[in-house]
């Protein structure tokens, strides 16, 4: 059974990486001290916004929390798996190294999204999460269960868009070679990502929908648990989310046949 | 087409940009860049056979490591075909690369901060290696490499020679059929040397496999290679026996004479002079009339000739010749 065998090869990734990360422990342990000062000054800024209205454009203050938590939960998530292969990724073209994945029988994409981890952003994911579930609990009405699984299904679809969205800049690394700068410039517009979508000037907020689909990425997930969703919006994250895996997956295909690997 | 290896009309041009030396040019080429086709592999055939370790010279650029990549499928050709154990290489199925492996001399698999054991076990895991099969094939490769302690240290920790060790090891836990090796002893000393290509002659006996491998030391060719192949400047130029290179590349012997009390009388008129000291001198004689020479030379130093033998030049010095253009090749074996 292939799911069980790259389930297999995921973890034994992990376990490696894991290691790895437990011989440097005071980097672990300052990593997670940044993050509570980084969600803490962020939370506070939104109470201190919210002293001044009671809504944004809408959004509550427990609202605004939940959407800070999912910003969180995705910039983890995104941190933790996918920044550190995408990284790892262009440096390997450059090098020549790649050859070695590519030499393996089991599918190149995969390897390379799986094969680096870093484990002190596991911390943010947790943080994001308990920030959602605080924004959550203060909500009135309290959200129903079906605002919870379009909650579920919008954060999995926002997850798969932003995984697809960097590796793809990462493919970019087989014509181009050097893409830092534009991995750069996608990780500041994440940034963007901490407020909602809709209070941004339209020429911004049509970026960071379609170009950097960040807004949407965090967005949507945190309306799906505000109950302030609608089916026109969950179905559009299903199929972008779904559909930038399957172009994803065509362009990584497309960029190997580009590979040349460092000569010599 | 049951060859383990296959290859017809292969070429490969790649297309690289140039630009002058300095700043200006380099801003220039920001803006402005020119291209050039480079035909790295010019259309080559060859097939090598179920159990063969076959040796591919030529000099840096030839075009060796470009031909290596096509057939571990790591590159698109430009044209032409090619199999391996029956699979198109560059279409990467699971099934075609669970059966070889590329060995590069100058990259690492290993992961640099983890004991190589733990290296390993992804691999075990990447190529779906039963547990009892994954021990007996690692207490094999220890055995034979000796590799011991250096398993368990982090690959950092380790000489340029271990590491080598450990990185065939790495490539061939699997039991990969068909091998390449790009360079497997480069920057290796004598012993460490010696000891790979004892190393690769040893599984090649036991395992059977097919090793197609580049070297740039001949010592490594003439140790472990019958056969072999040269390329240069992406054409194939010879295929053959690795003793009728010297016959068909260079078609000269050399006579070593040594004559008694240090004399060195001109040799001159018998052939081409190469080296003479103390007595001892070596003379470039055309192959066809080697024989004829040397019996001239015995006759006009009768009495004083204390040592001579007739050899052929170091395969070096042939490759040498051929590739700086000095003795043009047109016989391919078909």
């Amino acid at each position: 059974m292939p799911e069980v065998r790259y389930a297999r090869i995921a973890a034994i990734f992990l376990r490696t990486e894991i290691q790895y990360a437990m011989a440097y422990r005071a980097n672990f342990t300052f990593g997670i001290v940044r993050l509570f000062i980084v969600v803490g000054t962020s939370i506070g800024a939104a109470l201190i916004l919210f002293q001044y209205t009671d809504a944004m454009n809408g959004w509550t203050l427990p609202q605004m929390i939940a959407l800070l938590g999912v910003y969180y939960l995705v910039q983890g998530l995104a941190d933790l798996m996918f920044m550190p292969s995408v990284t790892k990724l262009m440096e390997q073209v450059r090098l020549g190294t790649l050859d070695f994945v590519l030499l393996k029988p089991a599918n190149s994409q995969f390897l390379v999204s799986t094969r680096y981890v870093e484990p002190t952003q596991i911390a943010s994911v947790i943080v994001g999460a308990a920030v959602v579930a605080l924004g959550a609990s203060r909500m009135q009405p309290s959200p129903a269960l079906s605002d919870a699984l379009s909650f579920a299904l919008a954060l999995a679809c926002g997850v798969a868009l932003v995984y697809s969205l960097l590796i793809a800049i990462g493919t970019l690394a087989f014509w181009f070679v050097r893409m830092d700068n534009l991995l750069v410039i996608f990780s500041s517009l994440i940034e963007a990502g901490r407020f909602p979508v809709d209070i941004y000037p339209g020429w911004l907020r049509a970026t960071l929908s379609t170009l950097v689909p960040i807004g949407i990425a965090v967005t949507v997930p945190a309306q799906a648990i505000s109950g302030r969703v609608d089916a026109l919006g969950l179905a559009t994250i299903v199929l972008v989310g779904a559909g930038s895996l399957v172009f994803t997956a065509w362009f990584w295909r497309r960029g190997l046949r580009s590979y040349t690997g460092a000569s010599a | 087409m049951n060859a383990p290896v296959f290859v017809r009309d292969l070429a490969k041009s790649y297309r690289v940009h140039e630009r002058e030396e300095g700043l200006g040019a380099a801003m220039r080429a920001l803006v402005k860049r020119r291209y050039r086709d480079v035909r790295a592999v010019d259309g080559i055939t060859f097939e090598i056979g179920e159990g063969e370790v076959v040796g591919f010279l030529g000099p840096n650029g030839a075009g060796k490591t470009t031909t290596l990549k096509m057939l571990a499928g790591l590159l698109y050709p430009t044209s032409g075909e090619a199999t391996v154990l029956g699979h198109t290489p560059w279409l990467r199925e699971s099934r075609f690369l669970t059966q070889i492996t590329l060995l590069m001399g100058n990259r690492s698999q290993l992961v640099w901060d983890i004991p190589a054991a733990d290296s390993f076990r992804v691999l075990q895991q990447i190529y779906e290696i039963g547990e009892s099969d994954y021990r007996v094939r690692l207490d094999e490769l220890s055995d034979l490499l000796d590799l011991g302690p250096l398993l368990h240290k982090p690959v950092r920790q380790l000489s340029l020679g271990e590491r080598m060790k450990v990185e065939f090891a790495a490539s061939l836990v699997h039991a990969p059929r068909v091998i390449f090796l790009d360079e497997p002893t480069i920057g290796l000393d004598v012993t460490a040397q010696t000891r790979i290509r004892r190393f690769v002659a040893d599984y090649n006996r036991r395992t059977g496999a097919t090793i197609l491998l580049t070297s740039h030391y001949m010592d490594d060719v003439v140790a472990l290679c019958r056969r072999v192949l040269v390329i240069h400047h992406g054409k194939l130029l010879y295929d053959g026996g690795l003793a009728d290179l010297a016959t068909r590349m260079a078609p000269y012997k050399l006579v070593v004479v040594t004559l008694a009390d240090g004399a060195s009388p001109r040799f001159d008129e018998f052939g081409e002079v190469v080296a003479s000291e103390e007595g001892r001198t070596t003379v470039r004689v055309p192959r066809e009339s080697a024989a004829e020479r040397t019996a001239a030379i015995i006759r006009a130093f009768e009495q004083q000739v204390v040592d001579l033998s007739v050899e052929d030049p170091p395969i070096e010095e042939v490759i040498d010749r051929v590739f700086s253009g000095e003795r043009p090749l047109s016989q391919v074996r078909s």
